[in-house]
């Protein structure tokens, strides 16, 4: 026993003196004096290529390593110039002529229009080239370079929300010899924005160097690690220790982790995420049959505003968000979008209320029974409604726990469908067979893209091919304000046009938005010295990771890696030959000792 | 054991007898059991095809999630994942392009499943193989002492912590021995890494091959932990089976040493049992380990698996478990094989 304790003992000293020594050499002497900055992900990068790519993290990198017609402002979040220095539309608000920047690529051949022009008639006209931004160009008639520096698109429709492109510009030299639709940028194309890819390898990490060239400046920072965790405890572990600097789009008990640690920045600031929740108010179909079997009482308006005011926002935010996050008195646009955000204000603004609930109801006839539980005016269905929500996400079940709770007060019973994420997306997407359903939408700086998921046009095909509707609405006064704002170009205008299709939202409750999720975030700040969030300049606001701009991870500074870690590294490099030496020895030595114990027993008795 | 397979007469019931037990019976044995794997193969080939259409939600609706596609782009994609074909010409299609080892392409990355299956096979065959391999050998070493020292303190504690650890979630196991080795905690240094098979800025030569074995520290140590104990109570009962005979109190009896009567007759019967073990757990082996491989974010076929879980990648799925599948009945077939040759009870029957 005693001699298997020091066998033991012996082999975890030999595997300490190997562990030790690896940390250490985990720093590469060649990196001493360089900004490192180390990315955690907890999403893999799918591909390097931006035809395909569709993950989050790879549009992050994009922003990272491309540049755009336009980007969003870092202050104000209107679009400004990227790619194009200027530009300028027509009368009818149909063409749009942008100004190329002179810029080089990575590979030292100039930037040009034709690398524009290419780009997008690629995704145009090459059905494998559609899986990253297809939907982005499907209102594009067509796009030429008139010359070098000038780009034309022209649009099928007016399209306000142009310079919110997220399309790549990708250089036509090198693209044009691949196909796109299995190329996999293993060899890093070059690229124009302020990092360049360099490495990569599948599922573990990327490595971004610093672009010299690029237009704004050489980035502060030498060298960007994108590195992938698939298990956030695990990252946030991770940082504590010091293998990586930053992580964003955390969830609340993962944040709540980096507490206490003073090395550790717990960045909280409005997200750009809406939690909503989805009411069938009577799906249909795109030609205006009725589809699924949503309760007939959800069909009137009144019944769907008391369930509003049977909901204490504030509640949910502190109990379910762990106060991470802001009461939603809006609609599907969150806060941090000042210039879109509309608040209900006045007569209009629905507060927790449930003697007002009640009244609703009582006064729209529909009557408690003896049990408590109201019935339709015709007294033939009680109000039972289900509530939709994904197996694995624990909050949904506190969330519906709350719900459930109040609107037994409102004489209104709640049971709760647990469906598999799959399961969910079609039954309230396409099928649908739900009554009330829990969802979201992460905005963009314009809300274009979650404006259209509420159009008519959005809703199934008879053919039941879901259109990504988030609501099923389909409102004559909702379908006229999307068109005049796509037409109106006036910044301010249009704005006033999205509040109102927000109020049109929040009024006829196809959507109850019940909070706004906070960004989460935690970095170093023993190791990332400044970044500034978009948009900047707003105290306690601003995202660093996970927004739509490449603006903090070209600004920010980082200290170097230090020199001396480089002399200990050949100390370590030392410490690894003496560790494993010694663990031979020991082993060896064991076995030796081992088998010569053996010998001398059988020549002795045998 | 000499049988005359070259011999095209065989002269009298001895020799046929002979023949039966020897390489000709084994042929037969191993045609036959390599005729029923085919038919498993052919079957999980079906089971496939058909379970994963039995999930419920269509793939195509949830792949576009939160991607706001016209009808027509959804239904390009409906094309370009052959679902707008009636079912029996999916199934067709499916069986022919398994056949030619051609798993389809994925969902999410755009690339033939084969080929994400083959860049993560790697990876996942060293964690979990070392895993085995040290698994095993603990087991069947503990186990073996276990055994002879019967009701020992050696046999109830080694018992009583395989028992534990197997017994606890690997998932669970896995996120604190990250906690506390990994990143470190009180007076404890974080020692290994925590994610991933190499380091980022990984070194050239020998000293890649040291980093790759100090990512693999935690994640091995994770799968042996919760593993080892079946081989541990396989090889303890199986032995303490073998105590009991005759064959090893005539061994006694001769006057042998007690380490020889253990080594040399008790032991090698008692392995037996654990063959079979061995040889499933080889197989999947392929499949890796998704928790553990999850919780240390180890490129491998686990990982993979869970990400096309998440996705849902169907297709990725698909490919997975069909991978894991055939590797499991092939080694459950050679573990039949192994067994034919190494147990001559077997052979008899």
């Amino acid at each position: 026993m005693t001699k298997w304790l020091a066998r033991l003992s012996a082999l975890g000293v030999a595997f300490l003196l190997v562990g030790q020594g690896q940390t250490a050499l985990a720093q590469n002497p060649q990196q001493a004096g360089k900004k490192i900055v180390r990315i955690g992900s907890i999403q893999s990068v799918d591909s390097l290529n931006p035809f395909k790519a569709v993950r989050l993290i790879s549009g992050q990198i994009q922003r990272w390593t491309y540049m755009f017609l336009t980007t969003p402002d870092p202050k104000t979040l209107e679009p400004s110039p990227d790619l194009a220095e200027s530009w300028s539309t027509s009368e009818d608000g149909l063409t749009w002529t942008f100004k190329i920047r002179e810029a080089k690529w990575s590979d030292g051949k100039p930037v040009t229009a034709h690398d524009a022009a290419w780009t997008f008639n690629k995704i145009m006209t090459d059905d494998a080239a559609k899986a990253g931004n297809g939907p982005a160009v499907e209102n594009f008639e067509s796009v030429t370079a008139t010359d070098d520096r000038t780009l034309v698109i022209k649009t099928k429709a007016p399209q306000a929300s142009m310079l919110d492109n997220p399309i790549p510009i990708v250089p036509k030299h090198v693209w044009e010899t691949k196909d796109v639709g299995t190329y996999e940028a293993e060899d890093n194309p070059p690229t124009n924005g302020p990092y360049i890819p360099f490495e990569q390898k599948k599922d573990q990490y990327v490595k971004l160097k610093a672009n010299p060239n690029y237009w704004r400046g050489e980035p502060n920072v030498h060298e960007l690690q994108v590195i992938f965790y698939e298990n956030p405890e695990a990252a946030v572990a991770g940082l504590k220790k010091g293998d990586i600097d930053l992580i964003g789009r955390l969830a609340a008990p993962q944040w709540e982790a980096g507490a206490g640690d003073p090395n550790i920045v717990q960045w909280n600031t409005p997200g750009r995420r809406a939690a909503y929740l989805q009411i069938n108010h009577g799906a249909t179909t795109s030609d205006d049959k009725p589809v699924g079997d949503g309760h007939p009482a959800l069909k009137d308006v009144k019944v769907r505003q008391a369930l509003h005011y049977a909901i204490d926002k504030q509640k949910l935010v502190e109990e379910v968000q762990n106060g991470l996050a802001v009461a939603a008195n809006g609609s599907i646009v969150p806060p941090m979008y000042k210039d879109f955000f509309w608040e209900a204000t006045g007569e209009e603004k629905v507060t927790f209320d449930l003697a007002k609930a009640n009244q609703i109801l009582d006064e729209a006839g529909y009557k408690k029974g003896p049990d408590g539980v109201r019935t339709m005016p015709d007294g033939k269905r009680k109000l039972e409604f289900r509530f939709s929500i994904h197996t694995d996400t624990p909050t949904e079940d506190k969330l519906a726990q709350f719900l459930t709770g109040w609107f037994k007060e409102i004489g209104i019973t709640l049971t709760t469908r647990k469906l598999d994420s799959n399961k969910f997306t079609e039954e309230t997407g396409s099928t649908a067979l739900f009554d009330i359903a829990i969802s979201g939408w992460s905005v963009n700086p314009d809300p274009e893209e979650v404006l259209a998921t509420h159009l008519c046009s959005r809703r199934p095909t008879p053919t039941g091919e879901g259109g990504g509707t988030e609501s099923f609405w389909c409102n004559k006064e909702y379908e006229d304000l999307y068109q005049q704002q796509l037409k109106e170009l006036d910044r301010a205008k249009r704005a006033e046009l999205i509040k109102q299709m927000q109020r049109n939202l929040y009024v006829n409750a196809p959507v109850i938005a019940i909070y706004y999720p906070n960004n989460l975030e935690l970095y170093r700040k023993d190791r990332i010295t400044s970044i500034t969030p978009v948009p900047e300049g707003r105290p306690g606001e601003g995202i660093l990771y996970g927004g739509v701009s490449g603006w903090p991870m070209y600004s920010m500074d980082a200290k170097p890696v230090e020199a001396a870690s480089s002399a200990a590294g050949g100390g370590a490099n030392t410490g690894v030959i003496i560790g494993v030496i010694a663990a031979v020895v020991v082993l060896a030595g064991g076995g030796l000792l081992l088998a010569r114990r053996r010998k001398t027993a059988a020549e002795d008795r045998e | 054991m000499t049988a005359p397979i070259d011999t095209p007469i065989e002269t009298g019931p001895a020799a046929v007898e002979e023949t039966a037990a020897g390489p000709r019976g084994l042929l037969r044995y191993a045609v036959t059991k390599l005729g029923g794997a085919l038919l498993s193969i052919g079957m999980v080939i079906v089971a496939t095809f058909f379970v994963f259409r039995l999930i419920p939600g269509d793939p195509v609706i949830a792949y576009t999630r939160d991607v706001p596609l016209s009808p027509d782009q959804i239904a390009l994609l409906r094309k370009q994942m052959g679902l707008d074909q009636p079912l029996p010409q999916q199934f067709l299609d499916f069986v022919v392009k398994t056949l030619q080892f051609d798993l389809g392409t994925s969902y999410e990355y755009r690339r033939p499943v084969a080929e994400l299956i083959g860049e993560r096979f790697g990876p996942t065959l060293l964690l979990t193989g070392v895993g085995l391999v040290i698994a095993v050998s603990l087991g069947l070493w503990q186990g073996t002492r276990a055994a002879w020292n019967h009701g020992g303190r050696f046999d109830r504690l080694s018992t009583g912590v395989s028992l534990v650890l197997w017994s606890v979630p690997t998932f669970w196991l896995g996120l604190l021995l990250l906690m506390v080795f990994g990143a470190g905690i009180g007076p404890i240094p974080g020692m290994f890494p925590t994610r991933g098979m190499e380091s980022v800025d990984a070194p050239d030569g020998f000293a890649y091959v040291l980093d790759v074995a100090h990512h693999m520290v935690l994640p091995c140590l994770t799968l042996v932990a919760v593993v080892y104990a079946q081989y541990l109570l396989v090889m303890r009962s199986s032995l303490l089976d073998e105590i009991g005979q005759d064959y090893v109190t005539t061994a006694r009896a001769k006057g042998l040493r007690d380490d020889l009567v253990r080594r040399r007759h008790a032991v090698p019967n008692a392995l037996l049992p654990t063959v079979t073990l061995v040889f499933i757990h080889i197989g999947f082996v392929v499949g890796g380990a998704v928790s553990v491989e999850t919780v240390y974010s180890w490129p491998g076929l686990g990982l993979l698996f869970y990400e096309a879980i998440k996705g849902p990648d169907f297709a990725v799925m698909q490919g997975t478990f069909l991978v894991v599948c055939v590797a499991v009945i092939v080694m459950n077939t050679l573990a039949d094989v192994a067994y034919h040759i190494l147990d001559p009870r077997v052979r008899s029957t």
